[in-house]
């Protein structure tokens, strides 16, 4: 039988290949400071896959993701942390293994997508949209106001991760003579969780759901007349979107080492929506690099304002690294919509066996 | 009694200001059915070009040229970026308006900078007082404006060519393009007129009470959607009540907030948001919006 | 089936190669703890260096805020410890070298904050600026644990007590306050008995401002009524229509500017005739321009750890000068005496660390322990050798007044009240 895609897919297993290794050997090399840019990338490209599927392939429009991923973030404090006293104020905790803890609170996030589905099964594009937008308000003023679990303003420690005894602490472990510190450690967590995520949702997109999804997104009554069971359907995958934003808070937790509520707001979410339409509505890869792009942008321009031509050192008037990430991150979300379409994966990836266009 | 009169007034004034926003949204969304993020910067362009000008022209040729200036800005979104967009999907199209928003406001901040900006309006901080009843005269101002501006948008609306045009598009676009409605102008107007809203809006959300314009008046913008989703985001008279509604029950939450402690401090921010649920709940296109028919 | 077998087979090569060539490749990390050179004896003077600290420099981690919410104090501050380092270069550096700061905006974004840290703390000796306390918590462990350079916090925030590495420079919050109130009581403005409103942001500064005023009052006999609002509040008619209603006889504010010219602005238009007081952050000279001016200049009165900018002493005057100089084009605020108190502390503590040959992380620690009496002629000595306290418990009380720079003159100089004095940490 002769194989037409076989040189592609021969290309394609070397890339991954070099890039999984590249990937594995960073933390021998990088410092603390790009291994969490990194990490918080790998956190970013959960939940925007999370997002991509509710987004991107179903058609529901969510602005409130980062408030999941503050149940992740902090359910994962709460169920991992001890009580007791910290800065003068009472703090409740079960004191649950930490591994434990985190599959908890992402099933937590679950949850709390479930309770929302009354109101997300029933309500669609922009509605939908702003109902969610809610959910950051109500998340905020909880974060705030409940202060026995959240610690309020200033939030709470994180409790280290722990898996069969080995701690992702800041404990130096010396490895082919590299220090690894708690970034380093948590790199190939961030690996894990990112590669897990992101074969699930690939099998899922690639599918029986992941057609049933898309068909729900172009056509939600022919959807239901081919006997797509719709709402049960959409409360799915918005409960699924949840788990997937509840690993990111979990992911992210550990990296800030303390959870702090002002993170958690509209600005979080509105940067996941850029993210899957940066990269790529409704598939993996486009929440990926989308993800990628939006984290690691400020993290690039910041760095390397003193050699960046245009961007100002902070004080010196003109446009400093701050805002110029902002227009180029407002700039790309316009440009890439207009200009292509299918998010920037399309640049890269060549289009072998895409029938529908929707598909990776 | 005298609190709970000063506090509905407060609300009202402030909910119509909030119904100026909302109405912008709905008149946007009626044309194009994208729902516009983008509309809190067209707030911030309105009053930051009146609160420049004021100084040298005048406030009310600034004025007149903030809601100018605001509607420009409006129409070149929607010319440079909105009509550019060749898909369907508008969920998409409203991720775009985040991305033109998050521009806008980005340069606008910068040039703001850390300046609390005067607008220069007549009333400055002077009250109205009858009775025992007390309010600010930019409140009683920013209602009778609203009610001016929203009765002659009602009546346009209803009665020009340019109404019929736009209710023939919200009502279905390829029929009234058949009919000789050119959409394209129907939604850049419908740009323009959320632009000039938007600004009028502005002025009042910067006078007194609070201390002029800076970079987190477009914040307030962020009422209006509670308010336009409330009402039911194609209704012209629920983007009204939306506002008015989300008004009241702000300054309700917030005049009250000490008998309120149980629900925690600040809650006025998030109540407009929690009747926005509990409206959906029971009527999922809003108070006045158009139910959808299929049921799947 | 055969398409599969490929595709399983090639990752499981992959994987085996990629452990292999990992931990060859890793042998030649720069990261590997071989004589990274940090921690040396440099050669110098005999001065011993550590991290941020070359032959030619002194590296100072600037965190700001310029693009967020707390743009126009983050500017002010770092724009004034740019002017210290420029001048103290110009006069030759420190321990023979050269300041330099690393400035870092983070916009008021946790991710970035935590990460501008992340980046700067290998490369530079410790902060000059850290603005934003949710922030500071974030990596206050990191710094405890292992970094151990020291941080300024622009905040006031008794939270941060306690670190020996984070110190607040100046009075907290919670003092601040109980001064606030207290001069209040002593002018006779308020006196036992009487319900006294209080105004607080939700967060770290309201909530231990508030701490200060429970106590104030549980002191003198007066009842608090507290209105608490968010940063995005700007319009206080609410709050001051449920302060008239409860009867309060004066008003501690502790917010942001804005919040301070609604309040002051909407009392003072309804007759509301009571003194307000507010901390150091709820002014900004800006306000004297808008239409709450005339009403600020009145009855509202401000506490803070310096003198004001528009002082007359010699310090003050000097610093208002060169500023302007320098930065003509922006505002003279209070911003600019508390930017420059730090990066001049942080020039007091190099000078003492040099002279121990010592300008390491630890000798800085060292001679910040050991500094008792420092001042910088802004009115209020500060004394450093106790981490669970603030440098300071003095306060001075100031009112706006357009006719000098930055906006406000002295009506008192500083002074500790007596329950300020007795005030214990974290109670």
């Amino acid at each position: 039988m002769s194989d037409p895609t076989r040189t592609p897919r021969q290309f394609r297993a070397y890339a991954w290949l070099a890039g999984s290794l590249l990937l594995l050997a960073l933390p021998f090399y990088l410092d603390r400071f790009w291994l969490q840019a990194g990490l918080f990338a790998m956190a970013a490209a959960i939940g925007a896959i999370g997002l991509n599927l509710l987004t991107g392939a179903t058609g529901q429009l969510s602005m409130g993701h980062s408030f999941f991923l503050a149940v992740g973030a902090y359910g994962y404090c709460v169920l991992a942390g001890e009580s007791g006293e910290e800065n003068g104020r009472h703090l409740t905790g079960l004191g649950l293994p930490t591994w434990l803890a985190a599959v908890l609170a992402v099933l937590l996030a679950g949850a709390a997508g479930g309770l929302f589905s009354p109101i997300a099964g029933r309500l669609r594009g922009a509605y939908l949209g702003i109902a969610t937008l809610a959910l950051i308000f109500i998340g905020q003023h909880v974060l705030f106001n409940a202060g026995d679990l959240t610690g309020g303003f200033n939030g709470r420690d994180v409790p280290v991760l722990s898996l069969f005894g080995f701690d992702f602490d800041d404990t130096e472990t010396v490895i082919a003579a590299v220090p690894f510190g708690s970034s380093e450690k948590l790199w190939y967590v961030g690996l894990s969780a990112l590669l897990v995520g992101g074969l699930f949702a690939r099998g899922v997109l690639r599918g029986r759901p992941g057609r049933a999804m898309n068909a729900i997104r172009d056509h939600r009554i022919a959807a239901g007349v081919m006997g797509v069971p719709v709402a049960r359907y959409r409360a799915a995958v918005f409960v699924l979107s949840s788990m997937y934003a509840g690993l990111a808070g979990v992911l992210i937790a550990l990296i800030f080492q303390r959870t702090v509520p002002d993170y958690f707001g509209m600005i979080l979410a509105l940067e996941y929506l850029a993210m899957i339409v940066i990269g790529g509505l409704g598939t993996v890869a486009g929440a990926v690099v989308g993800a990628a792009f939006v984290a690691l942008l400020p993290q690039l321009l910041t760095h390397y304002s003193d050699s960046l031509p245009l961007v100002a050192d902070p004080g010196g008037g003109g446009v400093t690294p701050g805002e110029a990430s902002r227009y180029l991150y407002g700039a790309a979300i316009v440009a890439v919509v207009l200009f292509l379409p299918g998010g920037l994966t399309r640049l890269s990836v060549p289009t072998v066996r895409r029938f529908s266009g929707e598909k990776s | 009694m005298t609190t709970f009169v000063e506090l509905l007034l407060g609300g009202l004034s402030m909910g119509s200001v909030y119904a100026l926003i909302a109405l912008g949204f709905v008149v946007i969304f009626k044309a194009t059915e994208v729902v516009n993020f983008a509309h809190a910067s067209l707030l911030l362009a309105g009053g930051y070009v009146t609160a420049v000008l004021h100084d040298d022209i005048g406030f009310w040729p600034a004025l007149a040229v903030g809601i100018a200036g605001a509607a420009v800005v409006g129409s070149a979104v929607e010319y440079t970026v909105m009509r550019r967009y060749r898909g369907s999907d508008h969920s998409v199209l409203a991720i775009v308006t985040i991305g033109v928003d998050i521009l806008l406001t980005t340069e606008l901040t910068r040039r703001i900078g850390t300046d609390v900006l005067a607008l220069g309006d007549p009333w400055g901080d002077k009250l109205l007082t009858i009775g025992d009843i007390t309010i600010a005269q930019t409140r009683v101002a920013a209602f009778l404006a609203a009610a001016l501006l929203i009765t002659a948008f009602l009546l346009a609306f209803r009665h020009t060519t340019w109404g019929v045009a736009m209710r023939a598009a919200a009502e279905n676009p390829q029929t009234a393009a058949l009919m000789g409605v050119r959409l394209g102008r129907v939604s850049l107007s419908a740009w323009a007129v959320a632009g000039s809203l938007a600004a009028v809006a502005a002025l009042f959300l910067t006078v007194f009470p609070t201390p002029g314009l800076e970079r987190a008046t477009s914040l307030a913008a962020l009422k209006a959607f509670p308010a336009a989703i409330l009402g039911g985001l194609d209704s012209t008279t629920g983007a009204l009540a939306g506002g008015l509604i989300v008004g009241v029950t702000e300054s309700f939450a917030t005049g009250y907030q000490s008998d309120l402690t149980f629900l925690g401090r600040g809650f006025g921010d998030l109540a407009p948001y929690l009747v926005m649920v509990v409206v959906l709940l029971i009527r999922p296109a809003g108070l006045f919006g158009t139910k959808e028919l299929a049921r799947v | 089936m055969k398409r599969r077998a490929r595709r399983t087979n090639a990752p499981r090569t992959g994987a085996a190669l990629l452990v292999v060539l990992a931990l060859a490749l890793a042998g030649c990390s720069g990261k590997a703890t071989e004589g990274d050179g940090k921690d040396s004896d440099g050669a110098a003077g005999g001065v011993k260096t550590g991290q941020g600290v070359s032959d030619k420099t002194i590296s100072l981690g600037v965190l700001t805020d310029m693009t967020g919410v707390y743009a126009s104090l983050g500017k002010s501050v770092t724009q004034a410890q740019q002017l210290w380092a420029d001048q103290t270069n110009k006069a030759g550096g420190i321990c023979g070298r050269t300041v330099e700061l690393t400035v870092r905006d983070h916009g008021y974004d946790p991710q970035k904050a935590v990460a501008a840290y992340t980046e700067l703390e290998p490369d530079v000796l410790g902060f000059a600026q850290f603005i934003g306390s949710p922030f500071v918590a974030a990596v206050e462990k990191r710094i405890d644990g292992q970094d151990k350079g020291l941080v300024l916090p622009q905040a006031w925030s008794a939270n941060l007590l306690g670190s020996p590495y984070v110190r607040v420079v100046g009075a907290t919050y919670d003092i601040e306050t109980v001064n606030a109130i207290d001069y209040l009581l002593t002018n006779k403005r308020i006196t036992k008995g009487d319900k006294i409103g209080h105004v607080y942001f939700e967060g770290d500064y309201g909530e231990n401002a508030l701490v200060g005023s429970e106590y104030a009052a549980e002191q003198a006999g007066l009842t608090v009524v507290e209105q608490k609002i968010k940063p995005t509040d700007n319009d206080m008619s609410a709050q001051v229509a449920a302060l008239k209603k409860a009867g309060v006889k004066a008003v501690v504010l502790s917010a942001g500017p804005r919040q301070a010219a609604s309040l002051v602005g909407v009392a003072a238009a309804g007759g509301f005739n009571v003194p307000i007081v507010g901390n150091n952050s709820a002014f900004a000279p800006q306000l004297l321009a808008t239409a709450a001016g005339p009403a600020l200049m009145k009855d509202y009165y401000i506490a803070s750890s310096t003198l004001p900018i528009g002082s007359a002493e010699p310090a003050p005057k000097k610093l208002a000068t060169e500023y302007a100089a320098a930065y003509p084009d922006d505002v003279l605020d209070n911003g600019v005496v508390s930017g420059w108190t730090a990066a001049s502390l942080y020039g007091e503590l190099l000078k003492t660390a040099c002279e121990n040959k010592d300008l390491t992380r630890e000798g800085i620690d060292k001679a910040l322990l050991g500094l008792d009496a420092f001042s910088t002629g802004f009115g209020i000595t500060h004394d450093f050798s106790d981490p669970a306290a603030p440098s300071t418990r003095e306060s001075v009380i100031m009112k706006p007044d357009s006719k000098v720079p930055g906006g406000l003159k002295v009506v008192q100089e500083a002074r500790v009240a007596e329950p300020a004095q007795s005030f214990t940490f974290g109670g």
